[in-house]
């Protein structure tokens, strides 16, 4: 019941938000910034997690494959757990825990300050000025630092595979680039660009309705990386299914 | 009090349970002082609130020029509170921001200024508040005093025809307190600012109000000039001042 009432809320701060956002400029410069500031903010943990998930995805499709004397495999296996499921999850993790959290305190901040009343009774919109820049600036840096991790660790895994389990790097490119195909990509930008969307309004939501008092802030940047990262996974499945189920290879 | 600049009609609201305004009306007078005092909880903040749009009442109207902002659309709330300026308890500044880009701050979506005609315009306005010297100065720098002189500067700087002010001097040391007073008088008389202040500080409403209103359990209780409010008869009225003047005499 709780449930449904948050549920409805959201649904109505996101209407609020669109009917203030289609009404006003663009705020482009500011868009800017937040998505210089998310990127940067994400880029460095990403990249090392990356590296890491890509050596541990060849040791595995290693381990799975050599008992059956397919580790040639290994590519394949890189190309279908690694750009199609861990990447863009992996990415919205990140983002969610470093840039969303980061939103939702710095709003949750504001409303205790009585800073978001301050911008109504300035006659500024606060759900325009305060969400539509970090939402164009996310949009915009989600589906990038996607493609950067799905580089980073394809590269690694490569470099597993080659250096340290003497496979054939020659090979490991042909069953990788065989598997990816081009929409691999495209639809890992679509699940970026949705997970942007529900990390976004997820954390401003929480933000815009923190509880006043000491464990508020808290409160709402807990309330957001929570609800983002596992309202993001539970998409992933559905949208993997119906972007990549039942196409096979 | 022929020209009211603010009129509030019948105004009920309550939280859950909990009734803060149950039936409060009376006019404010433009180019005036009017303080709202009472006691800690009574809903003075709340009243502003409804006289900005912040909040919307149960019921009851809330006048301003021919805009009833209880009922105003988006658009007519943003036209009328572009009149207004307002002064949160701590100043509500923004932290990300120097001092005089706070003040700033409004011109940037208000007008059509450049940068350097942004930053002369809120220089001036720092400069009437006293604060010459702290645009470039981080926020989180200033002093509690000084923060409230660069919200006065900031509700100021759109040459607003209304100043609301929720409690001028509270937390501040008796001299920092004077100046503010001060300031509030100079503006009302240079500027011909309306102000709406709510005070706890009796010295402080007698210094610079022409009219008072008080509230208390949800109700109206005494408005009228300060020698009204200072030979009411009523006992909550009586206690209240006593209460609170016990240092000056009156
Ligand atoms: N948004 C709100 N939701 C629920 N209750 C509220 C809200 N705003 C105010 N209240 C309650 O309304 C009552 C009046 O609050 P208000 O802030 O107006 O008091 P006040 O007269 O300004 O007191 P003080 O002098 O201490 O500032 C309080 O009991 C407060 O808890
Ligand atoms: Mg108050």
């Amino acid at each position: 019941m709780n449930a449904v009432r948050e549920l409805g809320r959201f649904g109505l701060f996101v209407g609020s938000w669109f009917r203030a956002s289609v009404t006003r400029p663009p705020p482009i410069r500011a868009s800017i910034e937040e998505a210089y500031r998310i990127g940067v903010l994400s880029l460095p943990i990403l990249l090392i997690i990356s590296v890491f998930v890509g050596t541990n995805l060849a040791l595995q499709g290693y381990n799975a494959f050599a008992p059956l004397g397919g580790q040639r495999l290994i590519g394949m296996f890189v190309a279908l757990a690694g750009v199609r499921e861990m990447a863009p999850i992996m990415v919205a993790s990140m983002v969610a825990a470093k840039a969303g959290t980061e939103m939702a305190s710095q709003i949750a901040v504001m409303r205790i300050r009585d800073q978001i009343d301050a911008l109504e009774v300035m006659a500024i919109n606060p759900l325009w000025y305060l969400i539509t820049p970090r939402f164009l600036g996310i949009l915009a840096v989600l589906p990038a630092l996607t493609m950067i991790s799905i580089f980073t660790l394809t590269l690694s895994a490569y470099l597993v595979a080659v250096f340290q389990l003497g496979l054939d790097g020659g090979e490991f490119l042909d069953y990788f680039a065989q598997t990816t195909i081009l929409t691999d990509f495209l639809y890992c930008g679509v699940k970026a660009f949705f997970f942007a969307i529900i990390i976004c309004f997820v954390s401003c939501f929480y933000g815009f309705h923190c509880k006043p008092g000491p464990d508020g802030v808290g409160g709402a940047t807990n309330s957001a990386v929570v609800v983002s990262a596992v309202v993001c996974a539970a998409l992933n499945y559905l949208l993997s299914e119906l972007l990549f189920g039942g196409r096979g290879l | 009090m022929s020209d009211p600049i603010i009129r509030l009609v019948d105004l009920h609201k309550r939280f859950g349970e909990l009734v803060v305004l149950d039936g409060v009306s009376f006019d404010i007078p433009r180019g005036k002082t009017t303080a709202i005092i009472g006691p800690s909880g009574t809903g003075k903040s709340v009243l502003i609130k409804h006289i900005v749009g912040l909040l919307e009442p149960d019921q009851g109207e809330v006048w301003v020029g021919d805009v009833d902002m209880a009922t105003a659309s988006e658009r007519q709330k943003y036209a009328v509170r572009k009149r207004f300026g307002m002064l949160f308890q701590d100043g509500a500044l923004f932290d990300s921001m120097t001092a005089g880009e706070n003040v700033a701050f409004p011109l940037r979506f208000h007008t059509n200024l450049s940068e350097a005609e942004r930053r002369r315009v809120a220089e001036e306005k720092l400069a009437l508040v006293e604060l010459p010297d702290v645009y470039d100065r981080p926020t989180a720098a200033l002093s509690g005093g000084q923060r409230k002189r660069v919200g006065l500067a900031r509700a100021i700087v759109l040459e607003p025809e209304v100043v609301l002010f929720d409690e001028p001097n509270s937390g501040l040391d008796p001299m920092t307190s004077d100046t503010i007073d001060e300031l509030i008088g100079r503006m009302k008389k240079q500027l011909g600012i309306t102000f709406i202040v709510i005070t706890h500080d009796i010295v402080s409403c007698v210094d610079i109000a022409d009219y008072v209103a008080m509230l208390y359990g949800g109700k109206l209780v005494e408005y009228g000039t300060v020698q009204q409010l200072i030979h009411s008869k009523q006992p909550i009225v009586r206690d209240f001042l006593k209460r609170n003047v016990e240092l000056p005499p009156l």
